[in-house]
């Protein structure tokens, strides 16, 4: 598809799309929550429909922060699915009960650090609402079963909600995940320190059916969302590489560039012990003269890229004559 | 041919789109001018920002701007900015709700953001996002055609240094030396993405995303000519060159999905399509060993080709979702099917090409997948899991016989292979159960089995094309989960795996039988690989992993934890990977030490090791028949070890002071890794000369990376900051890889192109101006 064709198709889009927006509003309007009631308690809303038993305590001068939701998705009214804070927090009569000046007693679901309920009573606070799509595979994903609660990583309350930003969702999901905060430090690395790419890009953190939450089915299905011009198929496959790209890769970061796991010839070594060259033992020789190497014709089997000099095409190559990988 | 002139392709789309950008960036200035809001008002009103300001950097430097948009010495545009509007911030029953968004808008890493929706009824996003990766600022090459270019020429005067000569005596004369010049390589993602979401009712909504990706520049990669004198047909070594390979991408993406969402179930039906393009169908360069058409032979060429990736296809169906039979049980699952196509015309009338039987391969792969999951909490304090997982990539594309020239071929002889559509399909069952022995312990176990099968459809001849026919592996995992008091978590796992490996040391494999004749097989064993080996991603092995972790919420204040991990892989192949070792410890802190400071540091240590042990040149042929007994003696055997070590520290402060009008950061990380490979081959007693060099420890792979980050931010007003950053950032690394792209070092196997390893010590220097309304 030209450009042409294509600012064409996306305007044709929007356009359509306006149109069918415009002729379906009025019928969703049914859906629309019903009119404010001039009712003392509605009345007293402060951000939340039904907000007003907890904002006489919780007002803008005793919990801004909190109030602050009104900046997010939940905080719009207008929307019928929007909740209270009692859709999350539990109806909490015996915190809406107390009086006196000693502490009340906790609602009846708690979020914080401090919190006495568990992880699944947490997230099914969310999960009542925030049903499928991406959150299909919550239900015994890694997340789940490791007591991660929604509430872990995302922020309610608040209008910038770290862990839906690319540039300071590392932040948060390196918080637990240190490993792979080491290996972004390492001098091949995808663009994760730079924020110009986010751990969601690859995995999907509310379970997938993918390995490691990977959003996608397989491993090599995700890396080719980037790296489409590896998919093939290639005339000459080289089947590791078919299969699964972490044969020779790792994705969060390498002392050996770009992003592998050994390097060649060595890495080679790991699975081709006879055809050509591999069988033959490199040493000192493969960092040249100046490794220590004194004679006069280092081999290129193993200096530079070594075999990947001439084996230059290691995803798949599509010559005839690129058989063994070389054209 | 076609030449790419990265600077004048400016994407129509993309100036639509930013267009678009910048009107909707006008809209709200007007609409808050004269804003009046009470506390609660301004509460519900969404805080808006812009960000305006200028950073200098001290010296130019490809690795500390590979991803940044920083890679030149001198000063940037600091532009940020994020604004929010609509009726659903007015505290009644409105529903729209726009923003529009824009960071590192000075640099080339800029992205440009718009959405728009009526809340619960339909939104639609358009964003624009541009990446350049600069991978290198010092490769030289004598190839004349710009970067992005698909052809590349020496010139005139270079003179053919020439094929007749021993890589010994090839020299770069004083003219060639002169042809070589500098480029700065790198890569440009422009992605421009639109997207819209319509809810049909509270069950029922479309969403639908797509996205183009315009990648232009080029990555480095290396590709041989042969150097064989084409009189005689004397094999002269061959003659690398590294080169600037074009990256003409464009990769469209769509996704289509409708969603229904009842009170027990959800499903979710889904189309989306992947297309990939690239601009060029090669990418030809120069044989510095041959520069005179006229004496060009069978096996010799002046100019050599290279394929590109080819274009493809891919259009997949999903559908998943999930049913809850109780509060207790739940189930979910998914189904998907996929069509990868690729029919590229090959190259033609090359003289490296002698026969192919097709004009393009037509080539088919069907991907599959299936998975189920149920989970049941029937008994209050035990959790069950049970999941089923297939995946399978169905490769339908034919095989056939091609004959070709390749590198080091005799000079009149013609190579033969056919090619493989390797196909695989895996098979998971994954059994769990998580049992809480009381409020504050828990126990879990975990058994998982995973069975791989792989062939080839339609292989050309008789035989398998594979040796590691299938894998199975079984797990057992067990995990233990205590909370000792409020404050105290603790966690220790151990699990072992067993893979097995089925295999047929017949198979014939793509290249055995190099040469031979057609369809007569098999003339090798194991591929040829000596019997013994297995290759390390598909052999045998039992594996043992041990994680533990703890966490100490000392008070309110102080909060600490620690974990490590242990594991080991034994594998099973006499010959191959014999075991490798892997380990860490991460130890971490946070303190804050009053309402209006805290520190927070990290430590981690981490090393691993694997061994190699490989039969070595001058085993014999591997014939069929041959067994590993006859081949192989201990003494003809070579081992190679890869060590590496990896450290990081990390401490990062924050403080207010001045009532909270200055906000100090500070944020100091060290990072430090090492590779060593170690060799030894005690059936050669020369192995350690100087002059062989095939015994014996490699320079150490080696970066350390440290980096300091100090900002200040002052408010001048409530709405108003002046920040002030510095920013000291140093990489030292060492990588004996690149010796061999320095002049004058490989008497010309390998054409220089005087990369280094990445060294750099940077200062940047920032200051802007923030203003936030409402």
């Amino acid at each position: 598809m030209s450009k042409w064709q294509r600012i064409i198709a996306v305007c044709a889009a929007s356009v359509g799309l306006g149109l069918l927006l415009a002729s379906a509003t009025p019928v969703l309007a049914a859906d629309a929550p019903k009119p404010a009631v001039a009712n003392k308690d509605v009345a007293k809303d402060l951000v939340l429909r039904g907000d007003a038993k907890c904002t006489r305590c919780h007002d803008e001068a005793d919990s801004p922060e909190l109030l602050a939701i009104a900046t997010t998705r939940h905080g719009v009214k207008g929307d019928a699915r929007t909740p209270s804070c009692t859709s999350c927090h539990g109806d909490s009569e015996k915190h809406l009960g107390h009086k006196g000046s000693a502490k009340p007693p906790s609602p009846d679901r708690t979020f914080g650090k401090k919190t006495l309920n568990s992880a699944a009573e947490r997230s099914d606070a969310c999960l009542t609402c925030h049903k499928g799509t991406k959150r299909t595979y919550w239900q015994g994903s890694q997340h789940a079963s490791n007591d991660v609660a929604c509430s872990s990583c995302h922020k309610i309350h608040g209008q910038n909600d770290k862990v839906r930003n690319k540039k300071t969702q590392t932040e948060v999901c390196f918080t637990c995940h240190k490993t792979e905060r080491n290996e972004t430090h390492k001098i091949s690395a995808h663009p994760l320190a730079d924020g110009k790419m986010a751990c969601s890009d690859c995995h999907n953190a509310h379970g997938s059916a993918g390995p490691k939450l990977l959003a996608k089915n397989t491993l090599n299905e995700t890396c080719y969302t980037c790296h489409s011009e590896k998919r093939g198929p290639f005339l000459w496959e080289h089947q590791p590489a078919t299969e699964n790209c972490a044969s020779c890769h790792t994705a969060h970061g390498s002392n050996i560039s770009p992003l592998l796991k050994s390097r060649a010839p060595f890495m080679c070594s790991q699975c081709h012990d006879g055809p050509h060259n591999s069988k033959a033992p490199y040493g000192p020789v493969a960092a040249g003269n100046q490794g220590g190497f004194v004679g006069t014709n280092p081999t290129e089997n193993a200096t530079g890229r070594a075999c990947m000099n001439c084996h230059a095409m290691v995803h798949g190559s599509n010559s005839p004559a690129g058989a063994l990988l070389h054209r | 041919m076609r030449i790419r002139n990265e600077k004048m392709n400016i994407s129509v789309l993309g100036l639509a789109v930013q267009g678009a950008l910048a009107t909707m960036c006008a809209m709200p200035m007007l609409a808050y001018a004269d804003a009046a809001q009470d506390a609660v008002a301004a509460i519900r009103r969404p805080t808006n920002s812009v960000e305006i300001g200028v950073e200098n950097v001290s010296q130019k430097s490809a690795k500390f701007g590979e991803y940044n948009g920083l890679n030149k010495s001198g000063t940037e545009f600091i532009g940020n900015f994020s604004v929010r509007g609509g009726d659903a911030y007015d505290g009644g029953n409105g529903t729209l709700r726009w923003g529009v968004t824009g960071t590192d808008l000075g640099t080339t890493s800029r992205e440009l953001g718009a959405t728009v929706g009526n809340q619960g009824r339909w939104n639609l996003n358009i964003g624009y996002d541009e990446l350049r990766h600069n991978i290198t600022d010092t490769y030289q090459t004598p190839q004349q055609g710009s970067m992005g270019g698909n052809a590349f020429t020496l010139p005139a005067n270079f003179g053919a240094f020439d094929a007749a000569t021993s890589p010994g005596v090839r020299t770069l004369n004083a003219t060639r030396l002169g042809a070589f010049h500098t480029e700065e390589v790198g890569t440009t993602r422009k992605n421009t993405s639109f997207g819209a979401g319509f809810n049909f009712s509270r069950q029922l909504s479309l969403n639908f995303d797509y996205n183009h990706l315009d990648q232009s520049g080029a990555k480095l990669m290396a590709s041989a000519a042969d150097g064989r004198a084409a009189t005689t047909g004397t094999w002269r070594a061959e003659a690398v060159s590294i080169l600037m390979n074009p990256t003409n991408y464009e990769t469209d993406t769509f996704n289509l999905a409708l969603n229904w969402v009842g009170d027990q179930g959800h499903l979710t039906g889904a189309y989306s399509a992947s297309i990939f393009k690239d601009g060029y169908d090669r990418l030809s360069w120069q044989n510095p060993m041959l520069t005179n058409a006229s004496t060009a032979a069978a096996g010799v060429y002046q100019t050599i080709t290279m394929s590109t990736a080819p274009s493809n296809k891919l259009h997949q169906l999903n559908l998943s979702g999930g049913y809850a039979f109780s509060s207790a049980t739940k189930l979910s699952g998914g189904l998907s099917y996929g069509r990868n196509t690729q029919n590229d015309s090959f190259l033609t009338a090359l003289p490296e090409i002698f026969l192919s039987p097709k004009a393009s391969l037509d080539g088919l792969v069907i991907t599959k997948h299936a998975d189920l999951k149920l989970t049941n909490q029937s008994i209050k304090d035990l959790m069950l899991t049970a999941s089923l997982k297939h995946n399978e990539r169905d490769n339908r594309t034919s095989s056939g016989i091609y004959q070709y020239y390749a590198i080091n071929s005799t000079i009149a002889g013609v190579d033969t292979a056919r090619n493989a559509p390797y196909s695989n399909k895996k098979t998971e069952l994954g059994l769990a159960g998580e049992y809480r022995l009381d409020k504050r312990q828990s126990i879990a176990l975990a058994y998982d089995m995973e069975k791989i099968s792989r062939w080839c459809n339609n292989y050309a001849i008789a035989g398998s094309c594979l040796v590691a026919t299938g894998n199975s592996e079984d797990k057992l995992g067990i995990k233990y989960k205590l909370k000792a008091g409020n404050d105290v978590k603790l966690s220790a796992g151990y699990s072992y795996a067993r893979r097995k490996v089925t295999e047929d040391n017949n198979a014939v494999t793509a290249l055995s039988g190099l040469g031979g004749v057609v369809g007569v097989g098999p003339m090798d064993v194991n591929a040829q690989n000596y019997p013994g080996y297995s290759s390390m991603t598909f052999a045998g092995r039992k594996q043992d992993m041990l994680k533990l972790g703890i966490n100490w919420q000392a008070n309110d204040k102080l909060d600490l934890a620690a974990e490590g991990r242990y594991a080991k892989d034994k594998f099973d192949p006499i010959l191959g990977v014999q075991s490798s070792k892997s380990s860490g410890i991460n130890l971490d802190a946070t303190y804050a030490y009053s309402e209006n400071g805290s520190v927070a540091a990290y430590a981690s240590w981490r090393d691993s090791k694997k061994d190699m042990r490989i039969g070595g040149t001058g085993l014999g042929a591997q014939n069929a028949g041959v067994t590993y007994a006859a081949l192989v003696a201990p003494t003809n055997i070579w081992s190679n070890q890869l060590n590496e070590d990896g450290n990081d520290f990390g401490i990062t402060t924050k403080h207010k002071l001045m009532g909270g009008k200055l906000e100090l950061t500070g944020d100091l990380s060290y990072s430090f890794d090492k590779s060593r490979y170690s060799t030894q081959v005690p059936y050669l007693a020369t192995c350690g000369l100087a002059t062989v060099g095939t015994c014996g420890d490699l320079p150490d792979i080696k970066a350390t990376l440290v980096a300091l980050k100090l900002t200040g931010i002052y408010a001048l007003n409530k709405s108003s900051k002046i920040a002030i950053g510095y920013r000291y950032q140093q990489l030292k690394s060492d990588d004996y890889s690149y010796n061999a792209f320095q002049y004058g070092y490989s008497s010309l196997r390998l054409m220089p192109t005087n990369q280094v390893s990445p060294n750099y010590s940077e200062n940047v220097v920032a200051v802007s101006y923030m203003h936030d309304f409402k």
